[in-house]
């Protein structure tokens, strides 16, 4: 590949969405369509004692209505697999589970008939909020190394905090949705999923047929984030609705059931304690989080160590990490799912160790660079952490900052103050398969694994078939997130571009390959098609295939099954740790009396190995930086302990930021390609956007007060 | 599907004609914004909706003379924009501008606007699981020892204490402005402070309008203050939010003493709250900043904080003062 930046080259979805073409699953349209509604539980927890349908039954249009009878409970799936999400159950672990879903001709008659299920229980106590857990805490084992204990005892300077971060909610603009269609005995879904491989394997195995029976197409989706990154509790049970009705079924899950059934971000405790020697170097570290999970949640408690174990090269490292169960429906996977919160607390005790010794915060940073990843002494490939602090430290205008807080005052008595926040995330890659047919009729065809979930997936592939390709650009269709047309792996944990360009490069020259041996020496004039033409050859077509560094065949068998193939997680590989890196400069201002908090303009440096496509990479920065902002300054999801669920669930009451809460954004790149990831040199941009970004803001805060704010959101109540 | 009854009458005797005919289930619709909302929570489940869009001439603004009239159905946004509104009445464009958002704006009628509910989350969330006294009357009050964060520090109840939500009743609290209704039993005004209830008894009524009512239009009287004004408010963030506490604030300043003052709080009360306490600190005086304080205190001397928005205090406090120096600097011109 060549190394020259690649344009800056318009979405290729651009004008379809802005003109309200783009198809999201939902908008499959059928002739036959049914439409679905679930009931959601309205306790806390107990037993459902019985499911009164009659007056569903009697709403004009109503179907059907399935209740727990109707779903065939989860068989046991292979040893050591996690169990599937139970379809409709008697025993209510959650507000809002979904305990019936009434099938109609309408969706107005769905919603009125599901209004209509009168549902009676036997309650159960239950606890829904940290202070009020019924169980002690489970610890799990977390990275440790060195002596942290020893190191602390010897350091000249010692910091010591706790930080919380609250529970938070996804809130695409696309809701949740399901359509299945049975035809010719095999099962078709169409949903807005980060994984279909998985949903596919999921629904076969919960209606207990097999996998080659079900296809998955996820067409596009109005955010992933991770929301859509694992399946959802209805699908199999809109699915099943499908399968005993004989048409097609269309379930879109109202915002406030989507609160309290798809994933959300814990609640979180992190205490942290730092100790620098009297040269000023970190050489200790214990960080112990705890956070909340559901009574069989899985989502692990200690992978909030990923970063802060490898940031700084701290030698002195203990790490430990423990649930507490509460009821509620399972957290999981939102946007930088473990380093947003994590980073938030780190950074901002490194914020605070640095204050105690007098230094700068950025300088600060930049004196524990390192080349090694100290919690498995493996080499750090490309780290640029350091380019991205000094680079952002110019472009923002650091240099002068006052170290003391409360300096920085305007004439109206505004309070400014600027923070730093930085981050690592994980460079990971997925095996992935791909085929390209290239036609004499001017068409290009290309179809791998991979999920656009808005991100700009297309884009990027596109970036590099153009490139490597004479193709027309306008006649290139990119299929994924299909498993009709390829064998497909869950798209997360920012390794979606640096999976998918790299096998996308790698057809780009096979065909290039394989059209000069068709041409075999001869000048023949036009782009790829025309040559094709004139050869009076109606396509070449080729199939590549491609695993990540210290994969082998195996990989790819497990590709074709629809299992998890990644490599990289936490940026190990066997020879080398890889990590994308990034840096976030906020300046802050406090209003003087009244304390409203305002964020004029942040600048963000990353280091995200190769730019494949400069206009979706920025904005997912600029997504990432929103996000965190807002996460720090408003998002909250309220549970009431009487009541259990969540109260606040809508977008009127949960307060995402709006334009008006948003000042400049200056994002830039480093653009330095890391080759031991992968040959394209991809590390991943999407979830190391977020990182560290609510710390530099609450460094901020704490620069522009003095008040050090360890809990989020920090709203006004914090500092008045 | 549940059907229901749809009309579009072309005058308010037809209006008033179909509601007495069609019985409690009806309700008049104007923009729709607050009604349609609600009727999706579950919290109204009308019979018969009656549509006063096609009556004629209900959506003047008439700005000539010494009193200002909005009709009920002039838009939210065209009220914010117009320019004799801007400069007689800042404190009511901006009170409308800070509202919503300019799509609901552009839908949204200033007398639907009045009579707007609450956004207690115990009242608009569940489809009803909470107890609610406002949703249904003696079930309880949720709020009352739940999540009470945006719950009233004035005003309130043992049975209620949600917050009067609009922006706009606030600022016509602060201009003295009336209401004209027209009703079954014929043509009647009410000051603005006389149309809202205390949730004290019957929390599920927050007004004081007869069933068939219609609302017909506002009128504001024009005065120095009203020139001289702001609506201040301060919520979760920039836009798109409701108040966590504002102020209305008009002023007149004679050489270098207050002549005239109004302060009306909203986001902090159980209806429009005008802080009579708060004007008579400053009356007569000089205003400075710590006067200014001083009478955001008076406005919040009565108040009685729950367990979670003791701050509504505080930052009222600091909201009634960042209004009165804004209002403050209105006047030298
Ligand atoms: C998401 C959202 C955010 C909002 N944010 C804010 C905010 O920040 N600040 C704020 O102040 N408001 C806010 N609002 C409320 C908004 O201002 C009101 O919904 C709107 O003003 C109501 O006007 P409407 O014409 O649409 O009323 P409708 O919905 O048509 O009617 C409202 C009620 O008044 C009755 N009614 C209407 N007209 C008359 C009449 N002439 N006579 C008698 N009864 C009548 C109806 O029967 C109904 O009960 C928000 C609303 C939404 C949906
Ligand atoms: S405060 Fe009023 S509206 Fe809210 S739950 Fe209590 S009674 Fe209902």
């Amino acid at each position: 590949m060549s190394r020259q930046p690649f344009p800056d080259l318009a979405r290729i979805d651009a004008f379809d969405k802005v003109q309200g073409k783009t198809k999201y699953s939902s908008d499959v349209p059928f002739p036959d369509l049914l439409h679905a509604m679930t009931v959601p539980a309205t306790i806390g927890k107990g037993m459902v004692t019985s499911i009164d349908v009659e007056h569903a039954l009697a709403v004009p249009g109503v179907v059907r209505v399935l209740t727990p009878h109707d779903t065939p409970p989860p068989p046991p799936g292979p040893q050591g697999s996690p169990p599937p999400p139970p379809m409709l159950v008697h025993a209510i672990a959650y507000r809002g589970q979904p305990v019936a879903l009434v099938v109609a001709e309408t969706l107005e008659a769905a919603i009125e008939g599901a209004e209509a299920v009168r549902v009676s229980y036997a309650l159960e106590p239950f606890a829904v909020r940290f202070e009020d857990a019924d169980a002690g805490r489970e610890d799990t084992e977390s990275p440790t190394f060195g002596d942290a204990d020893a190191a602390f005892a010897t350091a000249t300077t010692r910091i010591e905090a706790i930080y919380t971060t609250t529970a938070n909610h996804h809130n695409p603009m696309e809701l949740l949705s399901t359509t299945a269609v049975w035809a010719g005995g095999r099962l078709t879904i169409y949903e807005g999923t980060q994984g279909s491989n998985g949903l596919k394997n999921t629904v076969a195995q919960l209606l207990q047929i097999d996998r080659s029976m079900v296809d998955v197409i996820s067409p596009q989706i109005g955010g992933g984030f991770g929301q859509r990154g694992e399946v959802p509790r209805h699908t199999a049970v809109v699915a099943q609705a499908a399968r005993l009705l004989r048409r097609p079924v269309k379930l879109v899950m109202p915002r406030n059931q989507i609160f309290h059934n798809s994933r959300f971000r814990p609640h979180v405790q992190h205490a942290i304690k730092l100790g620098a020697d009297a040269n000023g170097k970190m050489i200790s570290a214990h960080y112990d989080c705890l956070q909340q999970n559901s009574r069989r949640g899985r989502y692990r408690s200690d992978w909030y160590h990923a970063g802060p174990c490898k940031v700084y090269g701290i030698e002195n490292y203990r790490g430990t990490s423990g649930d507490l169960r509460l009821d509620t429906h399972g957290p999981a996977q939102m946007r930088a799912p473990y380093e947003h919160p994590s980073a938030f607390a780190f950074e901002s005790a490194v914020d605070e160790l640095a204050f105690a010794l007098g230094r700068d915060p950025v300088e600060f940073r930049l004196a524990h660079d390192t080349k090694i990843d100290a919690s498995t002494g493996k080499r750090l490939t490309s780290r640029h952490l350091n380019e991205c602090l000094t680079r952002g430290a110019e472009q923002f205008g650091w240099t002068g900052r006052p170290v003391q807080p409360g300096t920085l005052k305007a004439a109206d008595g505004t309070m400014a103050g600027w923070g730093v926040g930085a981050g690592v995330y994980q460079a990971a890659m997925h095996p992935a398969i791909a085929t390209l047919r290239v036609s004499a009729n001017g068409v290009t065809r290309y179809a791998s694994a991979g999920h656009e979930m808005g991100q700009g997936m297309r884009t990027a592939i596109a970036q590099v078939l153009i490139a490597g390709l004479r193709i027309d650009p306008a006649r290139l269709t990119i299929l994924i997130g299909d498993t009709t047309v390829a064998p497909q792996h869950s798209t997360a944990g920012s390794w979606g571009t640096a999976s998918s360009v790299p096998v996308a490069v790698a057809a780009a020259e096979k065909m290039t390959a394989a059209l000069a041996e068709l041409l075999d020496g001869r000048k023949v004039a036009g782009n790829m098609h025309e040559q094709l033409a004139r050869l009076r050859r109606p396509f070449i077509e080729i199939e590549v295939s491609m695993v990540a560094p210290g994969q082998g065949p195996e990989h790819l068998e497990r590709l074709k099954t629809g299992g998890m193939a990644i490599a990289g997680l936490h940026g190990t590989y066997p020879d080398f740790t890889a990590l994308s890196y990034i840096a976030h400069f906020v300046e802050v201002h406090v209003e003087p009396h009244t304390r409203r908090i305002r964020v004029p303009r942040v600048v963000s440096v990353a280091d995200c190995g190769r730019v494949i496509s400069p206009r979706t990479a920025r904005s997912q920065v600029q997504g990432g930086v929103v996000w965190a902002l807002g996460a720090a300054l408003r998002e909250i999801s309220e549970t009431d302990p009487r009541y259990g669920g969540w109260l606040n669930a809508d977008i009127a009451e949960y307060h995402v930021s709006v334009n008006a809460d948003i000042g400049k954004i200056d994002v830039s790149f480093i653009d330095e390609p890391d080759f031991d990831a992968n040959s394209a040199g991809v590390k991943g941009i999407g979830e190391i956007a977020m990182v560290g970004a609510a710390a530099a803001l609450a460094n901020g805060v704490f620069h522009a007060t003095g008040r050090r704010l360890r809990t989020l959101p920090i709203r006004v109540e914090h500092l008045i | 599907m549940r059907t229901i009854g749809y009309e579009r009458p072309e005058t308010l005797d037809a209006a008033i004609a179909a509601y007495s005919g069609s019985g409690s289930g009806s309700r008049y619709i104007a923009g729709g914004t607050t009604l349609y909302d609600l009727m999706k929570l579950g919290v109204e489940t009308p019979t018969h909706l009656i549509d006063i869009t096609a009556i004629a001439n209900l959506d003047r603004i008439e700005t000539e003379g010494d009193v200002t009239r909005f009709g009920t159905m002039a838009l939210m946004s065209d009220v914010a924009e117009t320019p004799a509104i801007r400069t007689e009445y800042p404190v009511l464009s901006e009170s409308l501008l800070k509202a919503a958002s300019q799509q609901l704006r552009n839908m949204a009628t200033v007398g639907g606007n009045l009579l707007q509910r609450t956004r207690c989350p115990y009242f608009r969330a569940g489809n009803g699981v909470y107890p609610c006294n406002k949703r249904q009357p003696g079930s309880g009050c949720a709020a009352l020892g739940g999540l009470d964060r945006s719950q009233a520090v004035l005003g309130a109840s043992g049975s209620c204490n949600a917050v009067s939500p609009g922006d706009w009743p606030v600022a016509l609290l602060a201009l003295d402005a009336r209401v004209e209704i027209i009703g079954i039993d014929g043509q009647r005004t009410l000051p603005l402070d006389g149309l809202y209830r205390l949730p004290a008894e019957r929390p599920e009524a927050d007004h004081n309008l007869n069933p068939g009512d219609i609302i017909i239009g506002i009128t504001v009287p024009k005065t120095a203050a009203g020139r001289a004004s702001t609506y201040h408010k301060i919520r979760d963030r920039e836009s798109f939010a409701f108040a966590l506490a504002s102020a209305a604030v008009a002023m007149e300043i004679e050489g270098a003493v207050v002549r005239d003052v109004r302060i009306a709080l909203g986001g902090v009360a159980t209806l429009p709250w005008r802080a009579r306490q708060a004007e008579s600190v400053i009356v007569g005086r000089t205003l400075t900043r710590e006067l200014a304080v001083e009478a955001g205190r008076a406005a919040f001397q009565d108040a009685r904080p729950g367990r979670h928005n003791r701050f509504k205090i505080d930052l009222g406090v600091q909201v009634v003062a960042d209004a009165l120096m804004i209002a403050a600097g209105r006047n030298v011109r």
